[in-house]
């Protein structure tokens, strides 16, 4: 019995279960999801567009729809594509709707860092470069509407996805101070102080409106809560406190180099940090205690924020993370490495997940953004015993290039 | 698929691969291909191989595996699947995608791998891009990331283009540069180069009026036929018919040329220095020349004195047999006189600055323009001006120009003063005085020729009695003359005598100068006493030193406390002795080795190494005679003794039982000889795979391996330890040289060349003799 009446039989069962109410309706949801992430391949039959001149370093698909994908590279031009694929064909290449080019008065000089959509509406989107501007675009004209000025390059910002009550953007710089910027006012309304070195990434808790954590080049990873002006909640600790294995140095560090990479689960229990001492942590973001699961070693060479995703929705969850030129899938509470999602040419600077379709895109510096979807199901055949001729018969009728060409003198 | 099938895909792999040849073997192919259709286990297997030989450091490697992974590319589904899946890494070791990775080496099949794989790739892309969604990705990343020109034979990445681009362009610029500033300076110049050269031109015309070889030959004949003695030509005329006419004139034409010797000596003398004494030699063998040819033609005159006012009437010549020999050859000559002097001079400077400043200046143009494809016409003109300034500078050398030496201008301005004021009075010349006898007359004077104003050994001029042994009488009258007036102290000829005696009295010393400032024997004494440094033993030198090598404290100043009682004076004895004595450092000086090791070599020649003690080859350096023979017993039996030993040694161990030898018969029959119990050379280790280039062999240099001897450890530790002395660092350096002999050659000779030791540092450096020039220049 193949692999794919296996499943579809699993299905059958789901289906089944789920009719006759034996089983929650989210398991079945949870199961498939899990199936198709655990089947992600490049997709042979999407592209995007090849908008970029340059390496990508950031990607961010809208949570409204889950239609629009944003990307910034490092050429200082933001693209919008429309990855919904309405043509009824196979083959698909994902459309820039719109694009914030060179030619664009409005365009960053430098590299974009950042790009975040706004989380309740596709009119308006934040961008943040290292022109030491952070931009607030108004989609349908393309112009900003508010443009915020720092006195260094901006590495990364994050407009929180639940906030109802704030409307700030937290933006890490080269400057340790953390800056708070509300969009109400369109001002700079607060400064975080706390650490002592660049902060290479920030991000909004996706439970707690209020809560913050940031990373920084100093090594530490602090958890704010912004109503509190005097000072970060705790700082994430690699050793959790032990004093008598740390070093004096290494005390409240969360990695032994740069943390250059954040993410909360979705639901915004953990949160796992990356850094340049080749480690990825998983800590307690109500606690700040390191889980001290043991991803193995993941490559992590960049010098700026490492952009990577968490899967939502699947039963263990799992990691997809940026490791040299392919993208490393963990689970994420095991740390067992399932998957390396090779085909990239150069090193990936950022990978998305899709949240409704269980699909990944990612981004590297050979200007390519790729789809990883879930494998297709092969229609079932009835007859079992004629599956694989036809199946290579079907192979061949669909694409002559599949076909072997041993030629006749070889015998 | 079973083990031996797995075993026979991995060999013909390896055989592949291992090939060192720029195309795969057909037959080994086919079979490989015929294994792998049989399974996608096959394939796999056959991929996997590939791939591992795909990594390995050699390009011939690569490409040949490459060129497996090509063929199966385009016949299997499976393996095309495996391929791409992996493609950035197939990318990384064949197209060099990852700077930080370059192909390994050799550079040719590097290269040929190179440009191959990127033409594959493009085919592949044409035929399965479509279907393989990484390969067309791949394809896009070379072409827009690596900007990878697939039209492009050689297959550069757009980086080398815009490095080429960017060459060729700043070459561009700097050449139209060079062309635009040699365009201005030649429009500037040109002027000044034709007003030189019509300068010259006029000049030349000036002295010889006209400078066609036709007109030449008249010229020539016009001014023979004048009687002027000055004309310019005079120098190499064939003296016959002047001579003749001076002769007629009688016995003042001699008093005549006398006195114009005399000038010209007078001016050569001023002008000394300057004046090469080459010339005057010539001059002198010249008059000599021209003297003899006068006693025949006075003889000749005689004989045939009957019929020659008709023969001269009718031919010009003096006699029938009288034969006349005009030499045309390059004799053409424009010696300076007065008259022209300023002509000459001028055409000297225009010779100076046309070759010295114009030509040079000329011959960059061209160059320039020619280099840089300048616009025809700015090249031909310059082409044009190089041609005519070389025309020129022919003939100014064709003209021969005898010219004075130019310090006499400077020297007879004075000259000229004092006869334009002509203070003095005019006052007869003295009989027999001569103040400055020319050198071709002084034979005539019973003088040697003049040590003051020749430098050249006196021995170089023959004794003037052996010189003219037929003199004219009147010329052996005044000898005779002046050998009286040389025993009157009061005459000019004995004044000279004395000094002539002086300067034969010291033969070394040919200058006046040179004798005057002769050191006396104390003088000479003097510059051998050594000079010192100023130090306190001369400061004191023969006093009596009241305080020395004491030392004296102070007690204290102050007024009411008192420290505990020290003894004011100490003496300190070091101190006195060195304010007596003095240390002078000798380091010694470093004396060459100029003795040969001389022992017998093979070839029948004797070894020429310069070793100071011992030979590395031939031992303890001992004296030999022609043969190479020791000339003393002791080494004479020594050397037999080893000799000796020798042969026993190659006689325990005969020619046959020679280990490869037998290793050869062994093979050859399936016997054992017993060659593996024979000691002597290890069997070595046979290269892996013959057909490929050996990445190693290019860094087996001459230099590599003196590098390898010189900074080794223990050498390094030698030289650091050693007591710097230059017999270590020799000893060293000799007994390190041997291994670095090439075979075939004869041992390099390495010589010492400096060895300073500064404190703790050595700096040694070492010349390969059979090479030439230092090879290794060593710091420790």
């Amino acid at each position: 019995m193949s692999h794919c009446s296996i499943s579809s039989l699993q299905m059958l069962g789901f289906l089944t279960a789920r009719q006759s109410g034996l089983d929650d309706p989210l398991r079945m949801r949870r199961a498939e999801s899990t199936r198709r992430v655990l089947s992600l391949t490049l997709d042979p039959d999407r592209d995007v567009d090849r908008i970029h001149g340059n390496g990508i370093n950031t990607i961010d698909i809208e949570a409204v729809e889950g239609r629009y994908m944003l990307s910034g590279g490092a050429d200082g031009v933001i693209v919008i594509y429309d990855l919904e694929n309405y043509s009824g064909k196979l083959q698909y290449t994902c459309k820039a709707v719109c694009t914030v080019g060179r030619s664009s008065r409005h365009v960053h000089k430098f590299s974009v860092e950042t790009v975040q959509w706004y989380p309740f509406d596709t009119g308006m989107f934040v961008s943040s470069s290292f022109d030491k501007t952070m931009k607030v675009w108004d989609t349908e004209t393309l112009k900003p509407a508010e443009v915020f000025q720092f006195e260094g390059n901006v590495y990364s910002h994050h407009l929180s996805p639940i906030a109802r009550k704030h409307s700030l953007v937290a933006v890490g710089t080269n400057n340790p101070k953390i800056q708070l910027c509300d969009l109400k006012s369109g001002s700079r309304i607060h400064v975080l102080q706390g650490h002592r070195a660049e902060v290479l990434s920030v991000r909004w808790s996706p439970r707690y409106e209020h809560i913050l954590a940031t990373a920084s080049a100093d090594s530490k990873v602090n958890v704010w809560d912004v109503r509190r002006a005097s000072g970060s909640l705790f700082t994430l600790d690699q050793h959790n406190g032990e004093k008598s294995k740390a070093s004096a140095e290494a005390v409240n560090t969360a990695h032994n180099g740069r943390v250059n990479g954040l993410c909360f689960t979705s639901d915004g229990l953990y949160l796992l940090t990356t850094g340049t001492d080749d480690r990825m942590r998983l800590w307690n973001s109500a606690s700040g205690e390191n889980t001290l699961v043991n991803y193995g070693k993941v490559c992590n060479e960049s010098r700026k924020k490492l952009q990577f995703a968490v899967s939502r929705g699947c039963s263990p969850d799992f990691v997809f993370v940026p490791c040299g030129s392919s993208v490393a899938v963990y689970a994420l509470h095991t740390g067992e490495l399932v998957t390396m999602l090779r085909g990239h040419y150069n090193n990936v600077d950022c990978c998305e997940f899709h949240q409704d379709h269980q699909e990944l895109y990612s981004g590297g510096k050979d200007s390519n953004i790729l789809a990883w979807v879930p494998v297709l199901r092969t229609a079932d055949v009835e007859d079992e015993s004629n599956n694989d001729n036809k199946g290579a018969a079907g192979l061949s009728a669909v694409n002559p290039a599949f076909q072997d060409a041993w030629s006749s003198d070889e015998d | 698929m079973d083990s031996s099938q797995r075993q026979q895909l991995s060999e013909l792999v390896e055989d592949l691969t291992t090939s060192g040849q720029m195309q795969l073997n057909q037959d080994k192919m086919k079979k490989l291909k015929n294994i792998c259709r049989v399974s996608n286990e096959c394939i796999d297997h056959v991929y996997h191989s590939a791939m591992s030989q795909l990594n390995q450091d050699h390009a011939e490697i690569r490409l040949s595996a490459f060129q497996v992974i090509s063929e199966l590319f385009s016949r299997s589904h499976h393996f095309r699947t495996l391929l791409v899946e992996n493609f950035q890494v197939f990318l990384e070791l064949t197209v060099e995608t990852d700077t930080e990775q370059p192909l390994p080496p050799p550079k040719e099949a590097a290269k040929k791998l190179r440009s191959q794989a990127i033409q594959t790739i493009q085919s592949w892309q044409a035929s399965y891009g479509s279907a393989y969604k990484k390969l067309a990705l791949g394809y896009h990343f070379l072409k827009q990331v690596k900007k990878v020109d697939f039209q492009d034979a050689e297959a550069r990445t757009v980086a080398e283009r815009r490095r080429e681009e960017e060459r060729s362009r700043k070459m561009e610029t700097i050449y139209r540069a060079r062309v635009q500033a040699a365009a201005a300076e030649m429009e500037e110049s040109s002027q000044d180069i034709e007003a030189a050269l019509t300068e010259m031109d006029s000049c030349m015309k000036l002295l010889f009026p006209d400078f066609s070889p036709s007109d030449f030959l008249s010229a020539r004949s016009s001014s023979d036929s004048k009687p002027d003695p000055d004309c310019p030509s005079e120098g190499d005329e064939p003296c016959c018919s002047k001579d003749l006419q001076r002769s007629r004139r009688g016995g003042h034409v001699q008093e005549e040329e006398r006195e114009k010797g005399d000038e010209e000596n007078i001016t050569r003398k001023e002008g000394r220095g300057m004046a090469g004494e080459e010339r005057e030699d010539a001059e002198f063998k010249e008059h000599r020349d021209r003297r003899v040819k006068e006693c025949e033609m006075e003889s000749d005159e005689e004989e045939e004195s009957v019929d020659e006012g008709s023969f001269i009437r009718n031919s010009g010549l003096v006699s029938y047999s009288y034969s006349l020999n005009v030499s045309l050859g390059p004799a053409l000559r424009v010696e300076e006189t007065d008259d022209n002097e300023p002509v000459v001079s001028t055409m000297m400077e225009l010779h100076q600055l046309l070759t010295t400043k114009y030509l040079p200046a000329v011959n960059t143009w061209v160059q320039v323009f020619t280099k840089s494809h300048a616009e025809p016409q700015l090249l031909r003109r310059a082409l044009d001006l190089k041609k005519s300034l070389e025309a020129a500078v022919n003939k100014h050398k064709e003209l021969n120009i005898d010219h004075k030496s130019r310090i006499r201008k400077v020297m007879t301005a004075p000259l000229d003063d004092d006869e334009e004021e002509d203070d003095f009075e005019e006052v007869p010349e003295k009989e027999g005085y001569e103040p400055h006898i020319p050198e071709h007359l002084r034979a005539e004077y019973g003088l040697d020729p003049s040590p003051s104003t020749s430098a050249a050994p006196l021995s170089q001029h023959k004794p003037p009695a052996a010189l003219l042994p037929s003199t004219s009488s009147s010329s052996s009258r005044r000898l005779k003359r002046l050998q009286e007036e040389e025993q009157d102290p009061t005459s000019a000829a004995s004044t000279l005598r004395l000094l002539r005696q002086k300067f034969q009295s010291q033969p070394s010393s040919s200058s006046l100068l040179d004798s005057t400032a002769a050191p006396s024997g104390s003088d000479q004494k003097a510059a051998e006493v050594p000079v010192v440094p100023f130090g306190l033993d001369l400061y004191y030198w023969g006093q009596e030193q009241p305080n020395a090598g004491k030392i004296i404290k102070s007690t204290s100043q102050h007024q009411f406390w008192v420290p505990a009682e020290v003894e004011e004076e100490v003496e300190n004895k070091d101190l006195l002795a060195s304010s007596r004595s003095r240390y002078i450092s000798f380091p010694g000086t470093f004396i060459p080795v100029d003795h040969f090791c001389r022992a017998p070599l093979g070839n029948g020649k004797l070894c020429q190494r310069q070793d100071r003690i011992k030979c590395p080859f031939h031992g303890r350096i001992v004296p030999r005679d022609s043969e190479g023979r020791p000339c003393r017993e002791e080494d004479r039996r020594r050397e037999e003794e080893e000799r000796r030993k020798r042969r026993k040694r190659r006689e325990q161990q005969p020619d046959w039982r020679d280990p490869e030898l037998m290793r050869d018969i062994e093979a050859a029959t399936g016997e054992d000889l017993g060659s593996d119990h024979v000691p002597g050379k290890k069997r070595k280790g046979k290269k892996k795979y013959p057909n490929l280039s050996d990445l190693k062999q290019s860094s087996n240099t001459l230099r590599s391996r003196l590098e390898k001897k010189i900074f080794n450890k223990s050498a390094l530790r030698r030289v650091a330890q050693g007591s710097s002395g230059p017999e270590d660092t020799y000893a060293l350096l000799s007994c390190e040289s041997e291994p670095l002999m090439r075979p075939g050659l004869n041992p390099p000779e390495l010589l010492f060349v400096s060895s300073c030791s500064e404190g703790p540092r050595h700096q040694v450096q070492m010349a390969d003799q059979s090479f030439g020039g230092a090879a290794v220049c060593l710091r420790v």
